[in-house]
């Protein structure tokens, strides 16, 4: 850390401060040195680059860039900012992507909201956004949502004349006697779900990938502006219905950080046993979502078979079973009581009873083995160098896991160590789905005894100590947090005004944006029939891919 | 006034769409028991109504023909599809002495038409004028070449033992010792089969994860339904085929009959579909080096074991 912090002296900073333990945060007086900056902190070895997020103050006329710079083995971060000016024309800085390949995405999406050029991009083509929001800002305050939802029509008409452009573009450029062609892989392809590669093949093999997003973008990072600080957790817990709590658990951390509110320890273990609950519910169907891709469908129904009883328990706490809004600044949302964990006994005896059987017939099936150990190798030069995380990081064999590196609730009480494999194949990851799954289940064990225990000896009220009041307008502030969610890790890093009701600025970085960067680099060279394995193994979610 | 009762009772057009739902159903029911489901079960009793209604549907449901192709053509495959697919129920002896056309060839014209079968669903595909379709046509294509020399074979094995080509003689000539000697060629005779009826693992063809449904994509409507049709009359042939050829088709305990075929039929069916609820695909790749380094041999020397077994262990009983 301190290494990190003499290195920063060396240029021009306006402030180099401590935060939280893992943190350094520092602003640079000039967006100039950026790139100078960032070629210093990789050669310390701070080699990933978490996510870039523009925040637009409109007030003093700048756009303030924040640049989270990680190390995945010494667990020494750093927080970059620097401001770049409103002007659109202006509003232009270095590209980092050159230097941090897990970049390339982040930027194209800071262009695409905030209108922010990055010099020196390799390809710096709108992302996410539909074709209608081409050249607009839609993220930055002075955007006018009502004008632009008044012209529907034309809105319309665009995105079409944009796909008929590129029907006719698709072949220009393609020998007319080759095989080779351009085909879709979604958005209303069996396997795909709402995204769309565009897949240049030759036959069966295929040239190159690219992935078209944003089928699903539901702007929830503008969402939850419009919202009071309780009300923007059913936004945030959109992020991917299949793991809500742990997103939850993120932003409520950070409303805690900068409204200075400590909460409960029984809130801390709630969150704890809800969040890896939720992680189940989200790896059940990881696992069948690989399998699905494999045109075999049984492992889905018998996972869906137990997962029912995990969310049976979340039913009887929060009264639903998927967006359950259950994690709120203060706490959880409800008290406990004695049937709830009856009904966590009744699952956890389930998933107990089923596992030999699914481990023997899925785990350990020779006919995917055959073909998922040899397909989409991720080395850990890799996950460093694509900002990769969660069980895609962990079968590739990196040690990172944010309830280790950065213990937040009660995880740092919890006894767990690193899920890892070796080799980071598509059997890798599906071997490391299913030791994730046993080992939340070890955590819920853990965590429902000491619940269990401290209810018993009267130190915990599980009728009163779920919640602490939050004051509704909190002070201007900004806080990140970091959460391990079921694909990975979630940093969310939140602004507020001075009296504001609601958040100023939220910036969710969600793991599936980067895996689908991997796309056209692991399937370049393979066959069509490597699309669905590679995509069904990297455990993508559309939801937290387009938000 | 009999041909006409053959054509269109049984074992023609009527018994294939019985067929056709019964399996339907029964596939269904099976497949949502491995699946730790309850399928269908709303209509009828346990549901058995449901592929009538879903098959009656898509009679009645517009077929649509696609831009671009020869609208002749497109539609008149499936029917050429179904007709090609029912056509082996005729030489098939279903008992004694109910078989349609009783000849001394019967083995041959059994494994021809089963195997011109894929080669009018690649057409389909061909003439589809989508990238999906054409894919799958292709897949086929391949898999059929590589799969039908070793079906062949295996299929060809009784023929050799029993020096006949009448399917009606290689079940009158059979016993359980026959049946262990040519247990190894139905084990390769099965393997072939889940190859050349697309089935899992080797749903290479149709598989919808990669190219949406193969040379199905275009068609919809009664087209799709004469396809289904000709899928599962597709079935029945090699069902009763794997069930004539070594399984003693009609013969059964204590008396024979049709129910023993039949019962012999739904057992490779049933192993079939617990294979497909376990396994999943393979690539193309895949298929074709087992198939070639594996299978292929494995059917050759399969010839050879039925020979020295002839020669050897059935000449020294005789």
């Amino acid at each position: 850390m301190q290494k990190i912090k003499t290195l920063l002296e060396n240029f021009n900073v306006l402030y180099i401060e401590d935060y939280k333990k893992t943190w350094v945060k520092t602003k640079l007086s000039s967006a100039d040195d950026l790139l100078e900056v960032a070629k210093a902190l990789k050669e310390n070895g701070l080699r990933t680059i978490a996510t870039v997020s523009p925040t637009d103050f409109i007030a003093e006329n700048v756009i303030e860039m924040n640049y989270f710079f990680e190390d995945l083995t010494t667990n020494r971060n750093c927080w970059l900012k620097c401001d770049v000016p409103r002007e659109l024309d202006e509003c232009r800085i270095e590209s980092l992507t050159p230097l941090f390949k897990g970049a390339e995405w982040h930027e194209r999406e800071a262009f695409s909201m905030f209108g922010v050029k990055f010099l020196n991009h390799p390809d710096l083509r709108p992302i996410i956004v539909s074709q209608d929001f081409y050249d607009k800002t839609p993220f930055r305050k002075d955007f006018d949502w009502d004008a632009h939802d008044a012209n529907t029509v034309e809105n319309m008409q665009k995105i079409v004349d944009s796909f008929k452009d590129e029907e006719d573009e698709n072949d220009k450029g393609i020998d007319a006697n080759s095989s080779e062609t351009v085909l879709n892989w979604g958005p209303t392809h069996p396997a795909s779900g709402p995204i769309r590669l565009k897949v240049h093949c030759d036959g069966e093999d295929v040239i190159g990938v690219d992935p078209d997003i944003g089928f699903v973008w539901r702007a929830l990072e503008h969402l939850v502006t419009k919202k009071d600080f309780i009300g923007a957790i059913v936004a945030v817990e959109r992020l991917c219905f299949m793991d809500n709590i742990n997103s939850m658990t993120g932003y409520a951390q950070a409303v805690e950080e900068i409204a200075g509110v400590e909460i409960t320890e029984f809130a801390k273990w709630m969150r704890v046993l809800l969040g890896e609950v939720s992680r189940i519910s989200s790896h059940a169907m990881g696992m069948a979502g690989f399998y699905n891709a494999l045109g075999l469908h049984t492992v889905f129904m018998w996972n869906m078979d137990v997962r029912e009883y995990f969310l049976d328990f979340l039913e009887s706490y929060s009264g639903a079973r998927i967006a359950t809004a259950a994690v709120e600044p203060g706490g959880v949302r409800y008290g406990l009581q004695q049937n709830m964990l009856d009904e966590l006994q009744l699952a956890l005896d389930k998933f107990d009873a089923t596992k030999g059987s699914i481990k023997e017939i899925f785990i350990n099936n020779p006919t995917m083995k055959t073909r998922a150990s040899k397909q989409g190798f991720i080395s850990a030069n890799d996950v460093e160098d694509y900002s990769l995380c969660g069980v895609v990081a962990r079968a590739s064999g990196v040690k990172i896991d944010v309830r280790i590196d950065e213990p937040y609730a009660a995880y740092s009480q919890i006894k767990m160590d690193y899920v890892t494999q070796k080799d980071g194949s598509a059997k890798d990851r599906l071997v490391n789905l299913f030791e994730e799954l046993e080992q939340s289940i070890e955590i819920i064990k853990q965590a429902k005894k000491r619940i269990e225990e401290k209810i018993a000896s009267g130190e915990f009220d599980p009728t009163k100590d779920h919640m602490v009041k939050v004051p509704k307008k909190l002070p201007k502030g900004e806080a990140i947090s970091r959460v391990e969610w079921s694909r990975g890790e979630v940093l969310m890093h939140l602004v507020t005004e001075e009296k504001g009701t609601s958040p100023y600025r939220l910036k969710m970085k969600a793991p599936s944006f980067n895996h689908t960067m991997m796309l056209d680099k692991l399937l370049a060279g393979q066959t069509l029939s490597d699309i669905p394995l590679v995509f069904g193994s990297l455990y993508i979610c559309q939801g937290d891919l387009d938000r | 006034m009999e041909m006409i009762f053959n054509i269109v009772v049984f074992p023609g057009i009527l018994y294939v769409l019985l067929w056709t739902v019964g399996l339907f159903w029964f596939f269904r029911k099976y497949m949502a028991a491995l699946h730790k489901r309850v399928g269908p079960s709303f209509n009828g009793p346990a549901g058995s109504y449901q592929t009538l209604f879903d098959l009656s549907k898509l009679l009645t449901k517009e077929s649509i023909t696609p831009d671009g192709v020869n609208p002749h053509l497109f539609s008149l495959m499936p029917i050429l599809a179904v007709i090609i697919a029912i056509l082996p129920t005729a030489l098939v002896p279903w008992t004694a002495n109910t078989t349609v056309v009783a000849s001394e060839y019967g083995l041959l014209g059994l494994v021809v038409l089963i195997g011109v079968e894929p080669f009018l669903l690649f057409l389909t595909g061909f003439g589809s004028n989508n990238k999906y379709s054409f894919l799958g046509g292709i897949r086929v294509l391949t898999q059929m070449i590589s799969m039908e020399t070793s079906f062949f074979l295996a299929a060809l094995s009784p023929a050799l033992l029993f020096g006949t080509l009448s399917l009606g003689s290689i079940v009158e000539q059979s016993s359980w010792l026959s049946f262990l000697i040519l247990l190894p060629g139905f084990a390769l005779y099965f393997v072939a089969l889940l190859g050349l009826l697309d089935q899992p693992p080797f749903n290479i063809p149709d598989a919808e994860q990669e190219i949406v449904y193969g040379f199905y994509t275009e068609y919809s409507g009664t087209n799709y339904f004469l396809l289904k049709l000709a899928e599962f009359a597709e079935f029945m042939a090699v069902f009763a085929g794997a069930a004539t050829l070594f399984l003693g088709g009609y013969k059964g305990a204590f008396f024979d009959g049709f129910s023993f075929l039949f019962a012999k039929m739904l057992l490779v069916a049933m192993f079939m579909m617990t294979i497909r609820a376990a396994t999943p695909r393979i690539t193309m790749k895949q298929m074709l080096s087992f198939s070639w380094t594996y299978l292929v041999p494995l059917s050759l020397l399969n010839v050879a074991w039925i020979m020295f077994a002839k020669i050897f262990l059935l000449g020294a009983l005789s």
